[in-house]
């Protein structure tokens, strides 16, 4: 699905390189589940945003779905992520302006679905995460957890082939966390969804079928199940 | 989509409620303003086009080439019209001599009680025409036809007219019309009222005949040599012939019959009628309103300039603003949107508040519109709403989304997603900020040169009104009358029982005002020297008491003496001085003759130099002297304690006295005013509209100031901690706009020094430019600037810091 060739990634600081990411290769197939794990700071999101495209590597090769994503330009690369990505970010970011449920809709206005079609897929989504009490509400007036909810539902929303997941249960509470990697395993199970999550906890970790630790933006070690 | 993006900008719009007002105020006051000068414009504009052949009409005017330079005059000599008749068969020509004020009767019941008359004064509208007007000027007929006009003592009125003189338009053929008590007309047809916007307000129209026999009485003169502006010719060329062409051949005609012995060089030349309204080289136009195109200029550009500030306001606010959607721009990107559609979105944000502010505008200029008026000459009954105005919004609305939604949009839509997402957008990073400084500057810039033309303009006017004309004109009545044998036969026992009135100073006969815009002039002769001065004089004429009406300070000499006032003349100090003589007693008991005279006169006087004309000419060399037939109206010095009471007691004695007259007095100083009518309402222009340039920019200063706070709050918080002072606060924010404030003011200086300068040249007496001026102008633009700025900079420094600083 995802190839990763000697990626780096520093920032000029003085007249130093500061590398963030440091001469990484990965190569992830279609239907793995990957968790990448690290202490706080050491590139995790990093490595997230250059996978996602929202992000460019200072060096190295990035090929996704057999395409160099390296030679791409921001339109190619924008048209790729609509087709194939959805995106749990760390923080969230909904938009303020929008309701949860124009939230959840946008991809899709942007893929050009059918305003019927839109309102069934968004309605089932709501279900499925069990917040259609707060569609109307707007994210300044939902908790952390909840917020967190609706990313999730959000990055979902339009069937993505590859999920990008930012630590997306840091703000949930056990039994919340539990059910979302539950529904990680079976979209990666039943739907044949390849996912990458980053995350703090060995348990979620394990969810997945290998389990990458990052120390100072370089892999520590790397083990499949 | 669509609906989509409209949902979030007018959730946008009440999110940010300070910057969506303060864009749409600044909006709406400027496109209120700009609209209601497209309406002036498009009246001005469309003057005499309502003629559908207004492209093939001409007025045939004449320029007059002379020692002392060149002059236009509107008019024709009588005996051209037939001899342009004979020389270009192909061209239909039509004269019309207008009568500059005219009274008109209706006689009542009583042929022998003429207080049962019904009187009616006409300034303009009056004409003695040909019939072959309406050949060439089309007009709708309701009763009657051009034949009408072929008759002597014939009349035909406007619609509007027969209904104010008979009460109803219908009822008017055939009924009896008296003009100034010497003609009695026959009504002979009624013609539509002419359109606002036409240079010819045909009210009462004459047969011209009527004219050629009255030759006294309304200065009919078959002579080649006599040049009169009330006599004009109009002409409609044929499809085949150009006006140059024409022009060409009317240079040989006037070569022809030119057998005039004077210095002066007279020519010939057609005037489109599309010009007529805006040539400001003849004076005035028969329908008294003359525009000048470098007024309309003005005007225009003033509503340019509006516009593009508070177009600069939106660009400023919205980027400024933009910083803080970043992150919503960001994730959008993330999920899928183009730049394309991004930038559709903000522009949709943009569309949504300027047709909001359009909405708004036209309802503030439909409230103004009835205030119109007092700065342009328009109809009280101007609309709003005709399919120009509709076109200039439309218009408008979509210049100004271009013009203040492109920018912001770009830029926008141009964050890069991974920085916005991570919050890195900051306002220096937008970039732009080199731009919104010098759109600031471009905005005060605009500001300043308003505020710099609004004191010059002001302080001149103040200047001419205020200004010492050399006579008193205060509490001075001025009573017109008329030169036939009866009324000059009252007019002793008029001034004996005016004078009974103790509240009546001194009653003088004159002709003329000291100050008029009257230029009857002639040559004449100095000192027994048969050749003549090389400069021509100009006349008043008055009896004795006209020095103490107006309280003349005399040079040299004094007033006539009352024995024998024919042989004796006063002069002026610039006859004087012109003439070459140093000292002004000098003069006195010198000779003096006019041209066409039989005898010398003396010289008892000579007045020290008082303004004959408005502030905008030199004064001129003036002779005044005695002639009773000229002497037809009654200048009435009040005491000024009682002026109404005083006012309506001569009003009364004067309708006893003349009957057969309507009572049409004036105050001079209210007549002087009108010497400066489009000057006076140029500078209320200027200030209403330095007023709205100055509230525009000072929107977007506000809007910028509160934008910084806002961005800025948590490092005032850090400041203050560290010790900085509520005023070291307000300086950090104001430094800047200060500064930019007097870059503007570096370019706007010199600008409106060369432009006012330019306008002050309209004037003889002109106030000097002095650093005066200019200083209060970057004074008082620093002064409302800073208050602006330092509202919202004192709110920031005052905030507790520690309550700035958790909110990180
Ligand atoms: N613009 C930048 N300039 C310099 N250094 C940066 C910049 N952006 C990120 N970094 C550095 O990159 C490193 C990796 O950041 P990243 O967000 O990938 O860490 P992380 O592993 O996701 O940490 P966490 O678990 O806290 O989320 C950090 O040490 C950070 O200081
Ligand atoms: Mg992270």
């Amino acid at each position: 699905m995802l190839s990763l060739q000697h990626i780096s990634k520093y920032y000029q600081v003085g007249g130093n390189k500061n590398f963030v990411i440091n001469d990484i290769s990965l190569d992830v197939d279609e239907g793995e589940f990957v968790s990448i794990m690290g202490p706080s700071g050491s590139g995790k999101s990093t490595l997230l945003n250059i996978i996602g495209m929202l992000d460019d590597p200072s060096t190295g090769y990035h090929y996704f779905v057999d395409q160099p994503v390296h030679q791409m330009k921001e339109k190619q690369r924008s048209a790729l992520y609509k087709q194939y990505i959805g995106f749990v970010f760390q923080a969230y970011h909904l938009i303020d302006e929008l309701t949860v449920y124009e939230n959840i809709e946008t991809p899709l206005i942007y893929q050009d679905v059918k305003g019927s079609e839109r309102k069934a897929m968004v309605a089932d989504m709501l279900d499925r995460f069990n917040i259609v009490g707060k569609k109307d509400l707007f994210p300044a007036q939902l908790s952390g957890g909840q917020q967190q909810l609706v990313g999730i539902a959000r990055a979902l929303i339009a069937k993505p082939k590859l999920l990008l997941a930012d630590e997306p249960t840091g703000n949930l509470n056990s039994k919340q966390g539990e059910e979302i990697m539950e529904l990680f395993r079976k979209l990666n199970k039943e739907d044949g969804v390849t996912i990458i999550q980053v995350t703090h906890s060995e348990k979620n970790a394990e969810y997945g079928s290998r389990i990458i630790n990052l120390l100072d933006g370089r892999v520590e070690s790397s083990k499949k199940f | 989509m669509l609906k989509n993006y409209f949902k979030i900008a007018w959730r946008n719009i009440l999110r940010h409620k300070g910057y969506s007002i303060i864009n749409i105020s600044g909006l709406s006051v400027g496109i209120a303003a700009c609209l209601l000068i497209f309406v002036i414009l498009q009246f001005e504009l469309s003057f005499n086009t309502g003629f559908t052949n207004y492209k093939s009409l001409y007025h045939v005017a004449t320029k007059q080439i002379g020692e002392d330079g060149t002059t236009y005059n509107p008019g024709v000599s009588v005996p051209a019209l037939d001899a342009l008749r004979i020389d270009f068969p192909q061209v239909k020509f039509a004269a019309l001599n207008s009568s500059y004020g005219s009274q008109l009767t209706v006689p009542g019941n009583d042929p022998n009680n003429a207080l049962n008359d019904k009187k009616f004064s006409e300034d303009v509208g009056v004409f003695f025409m040909e019939p072959q007007f309406f050949d060439i000027f089309h007009s709708d007929w309701l009763a009657g036809d051009k034949s009408a006009l072929d008759q002597p003592n014939m009349v035909v009125i406007a619609q509007s007219t027969a209904t104010k003189y008979f009460g109803n338009w219908k009822q008017a053929m055939g009924k009896t019309l008296k003009m100034d008590n010497v003609l009695t007309l026959r009504v002979a047809g009624i013609i539509g009222d002419a359109p606002d916007n036409s240079d010819f307000p045909l009210k009462v129209m004459v047969s011209y005949t009527t004219w050629k026999e009255h030759p006294k009485d309304y200065n009919y003169s078959h002579e080649w040599g006599s040049l009169s502006s009330n006599h004009q010719i109009f002409a409609e060329l044929p499809q085949n012939m150009t006006a140059a062409n024409m022009d060409k051949q009317l240079v040989r005609f006037t070569a022809k019959f030119a057998k005039d012995k004077t210095k002066v060089t007279r020519a010939h030349f057609l005037q489109p009628l599309s010009d007529m309204h805006f040539d400001t080289r003849f004076g005035n136009t028969i329908g008294d309103h003359s525009t000048s195109m470098a007024t309309l200029r003005i005007l225009g550009l003033i509503a340019v300039l509006i516009i593009v500030m508070a177009s600069i306001n939106f660009i400023n606010l919205s980027t400024a603003q933009s910083v803080s959607r970043s992150k919503e721009v960001g994730i959008r990107k993330v999920l899928g949107s183009t730049r394309k559609q991004l930038i559709s979105q903000v522009l949709g944000e943009t569309t949504l508040i300027v047709v909001f502010s359009v909405a708004i505008a036209v309802a503030i200029a439909e409230l103004a519109l009835p205030y119109l008026k007092n700065i342009a000459t328009v109809p009280d009954n101007i609309r709003l709403f005709n399919a120009g105005t509709m076109m200039f919004l439309a218009l408008t609305t979509i210049a100004v989304i271009i013009l203040s939604g492109i920018y912001p949009a770009l830029v926008v839509s141009g964050f890069k997603p991974i920085l916005a997402i991570k919050n890195k957008i900051t306002a220096a990073s937008v970039g732009g900020i080199p731009l919104r400084r010098a759109l600031v500057v471009g905005q005060f810039f605009i500001a300043q040169l308003l505020i710099i033309g609004t004191l010059v303009a002001v302080k001149q006017m103040n200047y001419v009104n205020d200004a010492d004309l050399g006579f008193n004109k205060s509490a001075v009545l001025i009573l017109p009358g008329y030169t036939d044998s009866i009324s000059l036969g009252k007019m002793q026992t008029f001034k004996q029982q005016l004078l009974q009135n103790p509240q009546v100073k001194s009653v003088s006969f004159t002709s003329d005002a000291p100050s008029s815009d009257n230029n009857w002039g002639s040559n004449f002769y100095y000192n027994n020297d048969m050749k003549g001065a090389t400069f021509g004089v100009f006349m008043k004429f008055a009896d004795a008491d006209y020095f103490k009406t107006f309280g003349f300070k005399f040079a040299a000499g004094g007033g006539f003496d009352l024995s024998d006032t024919t042989r004796q003349v006063v002069v002026n100090e610039t006859l004087v001085h012109k003439l070459g003589v140093k000292n002004a007693g000098d003069a006195i008991g010198k000779t003096f003759k006019l041209g066409g005279a039989k005898k010398w006169a003396n010289i008892i006087g000579v007045v020290k130099d008082f303004k004959t004309n408005s502030l905008r000419d030199a004064v001129r060399p003036i002779v005044i002297l005695t002639q009773k037939e000229y002497e037809g109206q009654a200048a009435v010095k009040i005491q000024t304690t009682s002026l109404s009471k005083t006012t309506a007691a001569v009003k009364a004695l004067w309708e006893k006295t003349y009957p057969e007259y309507a009572y049409s007095g004036y105050f001079l100083d209210e007549k002087i005013a009108k010497f400066y009518e489009q000057e006076n309402k140029l500078a209320l222009v200027y200030k209403i509209f330095a007023g709205i340039a100055i509230f525009i920019s000072c929107l977007g200063l506000y809007g910028l100031v509160s934008y910084m706070a806002v961005q800025r709050t948590k490092e005032v918080g850090v400041r203050k901690v560290l010790g900085a002072s509520v005023a070291n606060i307000v300086f950090m924010f104001s430094k800047e706009f200060l500064l930019l404030i007097g870059i503007a003011f570096l370019i706007a200086m010199p600008t409106a020094w060369y432009l006012m300068s330019q306008w002050l040249q309209n004037f003889a007496y002109r106030i000097p430019l002095t650093a005066g001026v200019f200083l209060l102008a970057i004074v008082g633009s620093m002064g409302i600037a800073w208050l602006t700025v330092s509202y919202k900079a004192l709110k920031a420094a005052l905030v507790n810091p520690v309550k700035s600083l958790k909110s990180e």
